[in-house]
């Protein structure tokens, strides 16, 4: 085939229900573009993907995923061809609106692999019933709706509850489960205008059926194979990225099985796919009829989990039958003898379990229903459904080690409730339910389960099956509390428990040792190359051994807010950095998304929960030199203490320089010893401790408890009345866990990665943020080269950082905050790891930090080293990272920015001019406002009113009306600003509410600092989130999307040509 | 406390984990089956007869035993192994549950095992003479029994002990084909499949005669599936060889490699057999691959077919012969399943269309 210019959409920021899984689809799509010989552009806003990285793809461009853009693109790429089902539904809609817009026919791109027909056919709820009922497969019944009456006109001939589907749109986004006519109108509301086309399905529930799904290949040809299938231990109710997910299905006879496969080839070949596709069925439980519930034409968050599940790489296979292989044509990748068309059969059992980011919202909605809320996922592979699903609940880093304890103090009432209306807790609750059904003290053990078991049935659906396994797991777990013993002890850590769940480890090496198992597709039949393993215990090992001497490089585990795939494209890139040193790099890892456990990266993929049980053990099983724990975000960094006293070596910074960094009181001496200033602070252990210090400081501080129990975590107080009220609501202050209590300076915030090998410092870069502290760096706007720091700064930064990094004993990263206050230099925190700011800094800057570390990590000295020392000169161009948040599928949750990270992913925006690069950004995030004529909301607090002023202003000079709430607009009026009033809230309709409801206004400012009660300001901020309007709630980002708005961004340029940009200035 | 149990290959390997109520012991071959559902079906396929069933699925009897599932009256392998069995199943088809169906049935059961180990010693030595020990007394005594039933250990008359006795008459539709189906051991989807059609079946013993599969001068002949090695059955293959020149016929697995040998053609012992559902197979005239299911330890030589017949399919996994037709004849034959059960339904429609080549009227 001649070489072809094929280009890739991406799927742009991480947002719940698009997260890094394609990330892995992409990286994998364009290395069998490479590998076919053709030549890949690459287009996502996302930076800290791997695919973005230069050695992906041919040309990446850091562009906002709009049509404009992409046209823009396609016009100086000029590619051939355009692969669209491996960027999500972004990727897809964004192909389909180029297709609408003329795009491709303009400039002669061919779309590859599944026709557009096929994806408006299955993206089109009401052709796509056609369909179905054409080829005699059956759909529930429902009605394609438009406008709200029509919808509730079905509801009077349907009983609620219904299902409200939109049309394309991602995560069920505008989707719900609705039980009355309020509830109706309110949904079909929000599902009409989220769905790209305005069009919602409504149909009868199938609730309590059983959920199942199937990954079937097809190819031009019409071959058709199902990678897997996979059963919800959550009946249809809940979206399937919210529900547990089992591999392949448990409780489906052959037959069920069979004819479900059968249906699912049955539509793929009526569409016409070509290449990956995803099909939901219900299963009735009780009479085994079945009806398909949905149909995603392109690779997945479910495919990626059939890949890992089964080894078997679907975006791979998907983007050669995209290029017109056939499957009997396509060598197997994982025998390496035979062909790609063959179904994987499994010889263990996955689970999946989402993790939700309720830790960070406590005031969100947790129950679950149609439409996505987890962030991410954590996977466990075992010998059976228990080892599987207690290693997943393990994986999820909530520090949960069983399946019981954590829910004994909840009522009978509240549980039972939970498992009626699921939350994110229903697997707990059902298993503390069955706890006290077990052991009621006296009752006779047989009745009292198989009773529970029927009630817990009769309220949630859940299978009868899952109940039973998951009463075998709580059985065990209580028989172990109460009389631990040999056996019970090997029988736990074959199903799955870690050495410490039980307490005493003494135990382990004896009662059943670890052994790794290969997942291999084909169920041993045949030998296999793909070095890809899970742990088991008791049985035989199948560990091969390693080409190269082995380095273990933990992992992240699930995707969630705080810790996100950044920390993911670090662990890529040890694990590159290690095979390019000659070292054989083991990556322990449980996130099924990721492009880490993709076992293409690695020499063994361990895929286990990042945990010090399977680190260990695979770092015995390879015989490696050590553990690097640097690139594996929190997670792995929190396993330095443990993994030093089982004698695991670490490689790299060692465990005295993480704690360090960890400890408060040793890193306050640390920096008096360097005479670096900090905010300053103390430790209270009574309220009263808390106002005293408070008191001496000056208000605003910034307090939060010394040990994060549940979401409340970092706040500013004002004044006393606010650190009263926040005492009230945060964890109660103990002695042993005080309230930290620091100085809150507003001043420019810095943050720096920075290479350390025991002599020298490497710096790439120095980032500065828009938003001034106070706002947590992850949700900030981030810029590089800085803007407002002067050169002597940036030197004070640079030897401060060498100081630090040299004082803790860093080798490797180390990841450092400072803010500029009153022109001082002060640090708020240093972290001896990878950042959220790796990934930008790497591809600003062309300089892998990350293989730099890993080589000091493993002995060699940055003067021998190609990425030279000290600080670099700044690159000729300016990225700035802004913040992107899923506060759409959150339900309730305050959006307003403080020190408690709410963003879910990022984007860049990359330019020859700051202003330029500002409104790439704010482009990429979704923020859409016309250059002149917009309608602005403003609304903003008293402290704030004289700095907003001169930023308001701006917006009128830029020809926008500035609608403003009483207070504010007097402010404004006085300054000489003409606004339109608007009524607040209690003055009556229409108001404020009225008036974003109704979307008539493009923008709302809502800086509102300082107050804390559910106000207006809240709801305000809310009904913007849920209209899709962009709601700022920070000044300084008004103030700079201000400036983005009065300037004009260049044209699209590929990281490749900023590369050769920045070398001709010399480097 | 179940009783202790263990599997033992003649090469020495031992495999231990416990049993269920039913004790003693079970000789025959070992072998393993990858299909991830369908062990009631599995069970109870006489084409299982005389094998111990090493299940590589880890989660067995989760859904029950429906009795509709079942292929044949009772259990036909002679033991199985799994590594963790359902006490507790959950389906609405479910009448009873697996340990409790294993031990009426008199299956030795093995459960508890590394079941991952033993494939992959089934795939490096091959299949391989084996004996299944369940209880204390039956353990001590295995390995010598083992050695003394290697000794004499053979696939004779593995058909014989599944095969129908006598002629058995099962009513089509009116107007529908008359089919001969020589009973080597059939499952009963491959009735089904033939009832669907609205075919007339008179099912014949294996050692039938020419005559006797002649009599009532049926429509067509159907060689069903079955245990062991085709070579064991040669006057089956002479009466093929005499009625192939009168008759549309059409050969299932086993019936596949005695039509093969009937033509001239020869088979030979595959290293450790195909069982599963899972297996690709390119069909060579219309281009496709199909996903079909497999349970056979014998091949056919595809260099040995004569020039009469044809090779129609391929396996896409290790190359070897999955079907044949005659090209002249409305003769043909498929390696793998076309009734699934257990298995994908891809080749279902083999029936119908071989039924459509051979001018059988169908309904």
């Amino acid at each position: 085939m001649p070489r072809r210019n094929v280009m890739v959409i991406g799927s742009g920021p991480i947002v719940i229900g698009q997260a890094a899984e394609f990330d892995y689809a992409g990286v994998q799509a364009c290395r069998a573009l490479g590998e076919e010989g053709h030549r890949a552009v690459l287009v996502n806003s996302n930076p800290a993907t791997i695919m973005t990285d230069p050695e992906v793809a041919d040309a990446v461009y850091l562009e906002p995923l709009t049509v404009a853009s992409i046209e823009q693109i396609i016009a100086r790429e000029r590619p051939d061809a355009l692969l669209p089902t491996l960027g999500g539904q972004t990727g897809l809609n964004l192909a389909v609106e180029l297709h609408e817009a003329g795009v491709l026919e303009r400039y002669g791109v061919e779309l590859l692999g599944t026709p557009v027909e096929t994806i408006k056919l299955a993206e089109d709820r009401d052709r796509f019933k056609r369909k179905m009922q054409e080829i005699g497969e059956p759909v529930p019944e429902s009605a394609v709706i438009t406008h709200i009456e029509q919808g509730v006109e079905f509801a009077r001939t349907a009983a609620f509850p219904l299902v409200v589907r939109p049309a394309y749109t991602l995560g069920g986004t505008g989707g719900g489960v609705v039980y009355n006519e309020r509830e109706l109108r309110e949904t079909l509301d929000a599902g009409l205008a989220a769905s790209l086309i305005g069009q919602v399905l409504l149909e009868t529930s199938l609730l309590g059926w059983k959920e199942i799904e199937y990954e079937v290949l097809r190819d031009s040809a019409g071959n058709c194979i199902t990678v897997c299938n996979m059963e919800n231990f959550d009946p249809v109710g809940v979206h399937t990225g919210d529900s547990i997910v089992v591999a392949p299905s448990q409780t489906l006879s052959d037959l069920e099985y069979q004819m479900l496969r059968t249906a699912s080839i049955n539509v793929v070949r009526a569409l016409a796919v070509e290449g990956g596709c995803n099909i939901q069925f219900a299963l009735h439980p009780e009479r085994s009829e079945y009806a398909i519930i949905e149909v995603n034409p392109r690779v997945s968050r479910s495919s990626a989990l059939a890949s890992k599940a089964t080894g078997y790489p679907i975006a791979k296979i998907s983007t050669r039958i995209a290029l017109g292989q056939t499957l009997d044509q396509i060598p197997n990748p994982v025998t390496g003898v035979t062909k790609a068309a063959y179904e994987p059969t499994l010889d263990y059992v996955v689970v999946k379990i989402p993790r939700w980011p309720f830790d960070k919202f406590p005031i969100a909605d947790t129950n679950l229903g149609t439409q996505m809320k987890s962030t991410g996922e954590a996977m466990g592979i075992g010998r059976t459904f228990r080892a599987a699903l207690v290693k997943a609940v393990r994986g999820l880093d909530l520090k949960r080690e069983t399946l019981t304890g954590s829910f004994t103090q909840w009522s009978q009432a509240e549980l039972e409730a939970i498992v009626a209306r699921p939350t994110n807790e229903r697997l707990f609750a059902v298993c503390e339910l069955l706890r006290r059904a077990l052991y009621p003290g006296t009752l006779d053990l047989s009745n009292g389960r198989a009773a529970a078991i029927e009630r817990i049935h009769a309220a949630s659906a859940i299978d009868r099956f899952w109940l039973n396994e998951l009463a075998d797991l709580v059985e065990l777990e209580e028989r172990l509390r109460a009389h631990p013993n040999d056996a019970d002890y090997a029988q736990a850590l074959e199903w799955g428990y870690g050495t410490r769940a039980f307490g005493d480890d003494s135990r382990a090496a004896t009662a059943a040792p670890p052994a790794f198992r290969m997942v291999d597709t084909a169920a041993a039949e045949f030998p296999a190359k793909s070095p890809y393993y899970y742990l088991s215990r008791g049985e035989s090992d199948e560990m091969r051994p390693t080409p190269h001497e082995a380095v273990v490089v933990v992992g992240s585990g699930p995707i969630r807010i705080g810790q996100g795939i950044e920390f993911d494209y670090s662990c890529v890139h040890a694990a590159w950095a290690l095979k390019a040193a000659g070292m054989s790099p083991v990556v322990v890892n449980n996130n099924p998304e990721t492009v880490s456990t993709d076992f293409d990266i690695s020499d063994v993929l361990v895929f286990e929960p990042p945990g010090a049980d399977e680190v260990e053990a695979a770092y015995r099983a390879t015989h490696a030199r050590g553990v690097m724990l640097g690139f594996g975000g929190q997670t792995a960094i929190n396993l330095a203490g443990e993994l030093s006293a089982r004698g695991v070596p670490i490689v790299g910074s060692d465990r005295n320089s993480l704690d360090m960094a960890e400890n408060r009181e040793q890193f306050d001496a640390a920096l008096a010893r360097l005479g670096v200033a900090r905010p300053q602070g103390r430790a209270a252990r009574s309220f009263r401790e808390a106002r005293a210090i408070a008191r001496e400081l000056g208000f605003p501080v910034l307090v939060r408890p010394s040990f994060v129990l549940g979401g409340r975590a970092m706040e500013i107080v004002y004044n006393e009345g606010q650190l009263a009220s926040y005492a009230e609501s945060a964890p109660p202050i103990l002695a042993d866990a005080p309230l930290l209590v620091d100085k809150y300076l507003r001043g420019l915030e810095i943050e720096v990665d920075a290479v350390f090998d025991g002599d020298d410092i490497m710096i790439p870069g120095i980032f500065e943020h828009v938003e001034r502290a106070g706002i947590h760096s992850g949700d900030s706007i981030g810029v590089y080269p800085p803007q407002t720091i002067d050169e002597a700064m940036e030197r004070r930064i640079g030897d401060v950082t060498l100081a630090i990094a040299r004082e803790l004993g860093i080798r490797g990263l180390i990841n450092i905050q400072f803010v500029v206050h009153d022109g001082r230099l002060y640090i708020i925190e240093a972290n001896p790891r990878a950042s959220r700011t790796v990934p930008i800094i790497q591809k600003a800057t062309g300089i892998n930090i990350v293989a730099a570390a890993t080589r000091i990590a493993l002995g060699e000295k940055l003067r021998d080293m190609e990425y030279g020392t000290g600080i670099h000169p700044h690159v000729p161009f300016v990225v700035v990272k802004v913040p992107v948040f899923s506060f759409s599928k959150m339900r309730g949750v305050e959006t307003i920015l403080g020190p408690e990270m709410k963003s879910t992913g990022e984007v860049l925006g990359i330019d020859s001019s700051f202003a330029g690069a500002l409104f790439k950004g704010f482009v990429a995030a979704g923020v859409r406002l016309p250059g002149s004529g917009g309608r602005i909301l403003v609304s903003i607090a008293d402290e704030e009113k004289h700095e907003a002023v001169p930023v308001l202003r701006r917006y009128a000079e830029l020809g926008h009306t500035l609608v403003a709430t009483p207070g504010t607009r007097a402010v404004l009026e006085a300054s000489g600003i003409a606004t339109q009033p608007v009524n607040k809230i209690a003055d009556g309709s229409p108001h404020v509410i009225d008036l974003i409801a109704s979307r008539r206004v493009d923008l709302v400012i809502n800086d509102a600092k300082g107050t804390r009660e559910i106000s207006d300001n809240y709801k305000i901020r809310r009904t913007a989130v849920e209209a899709g309007i962009a709601c700022l709630t920070s000044l300084d980002t008004a103030r700079a999307l201000a400036e983005a708005l009065a300037s004009t961004a260049g044209p699209p340029r590929s990281l490749q040509e900023y590369r050769t940009a920045q070398a001709t200035i010399g480097f | 406390m179940p009783p202790s149990a263990a599997l033992f290959l003649a090469d020495g390997s031992r495999f231990d984990g416990h049993g269920l109520g039913f004790a003693g012991t079970a000789f025959g071959e070992a072998v393993f089956f990858t299909g991830m559902t369908g062990y009631e079906e599995a069970l109870t396929d006489p084409s299982y007869a005389g094998q111990i069933l090493t299940f590589t699925y880890p989660m067995i009897g989760n859904y029950g035993i429906s009795g509709s599932a079942a292929q044949y009256g009772r259990a036909c392998v002679a033991g199985a192994v799994v590594k963790q069995i359902a006490h507790r199943p959950s389906h609405h088809l479910a009448r009873t549950d697996l340990p409790g169906w294993l031990n009426a049935q008199e299956v030795p059961t093995l459960v508890g095992a590394d079941t991952r180990a033993i494939t992959i010693a089934l795939r490096e030595h091959g299949t391989i003479w084996a004996a299944l020990a369940v209880g204390e007394e039956a353990l001590k005594a295995a390995e010598g029994r083992l050695v003394e039933f290697v000794r004499t250990a053979t696939t004779q008359g593995l058909v014989a002990s599944v095969a129908t006795k006598r002629r058995t008459l099962l009513e089509g539709v009116p107007g529908g084909a008359r089919v001969a189906l020589i009973d080597c051991g059939v499952k009963r989807a491959v009735l089904r499949e033939l009832q669907a059609l609205g075919a007339e079946i008179t099912v014949l013993p294996y050692d039938a005669t020419a005559q006797e599969v002649l009599a009532g001068d049926p429509d067509a002949i159907v060689v069903s599936p079955g245990p062991g090695d085709p070579t064991d059955l040669p006057q089956t293959v002479e009466v093929l060889r005499e009625i192939s020149e009168s008759k549309p016929i059409f050969g299932v697995c086993l019936g596949h490699q005695l039509l093969a040998l009937a033509h001239g053609a020869r088979t030979y012992k595959l290293p450790y057999g195909h069982r599963g559902g899972n297996q690709p197979v390119k069909d060579l005239t219309a281009g496709d691959v199909i996903v079909t299911a497999h349970n056979h330890g014998y091949a056919v030589d595809a260099s040995s077919l004569p020039a009469e017949l044809e090779a129609t399919m391929i396996n896409l996994n290790d190359g070897t012969n999955e079907g044949f037709r005659h090209r002249t004849r409305p003769i043909a034959a498929v390696q793998f399943h076309p009734e699934a059960s257990p298995g994908p339904f891809d080749a279902r429609r083999l029936f119908a269309e071989w039924f459509e080549s051979a001018g059988l009227p169908r309904r």
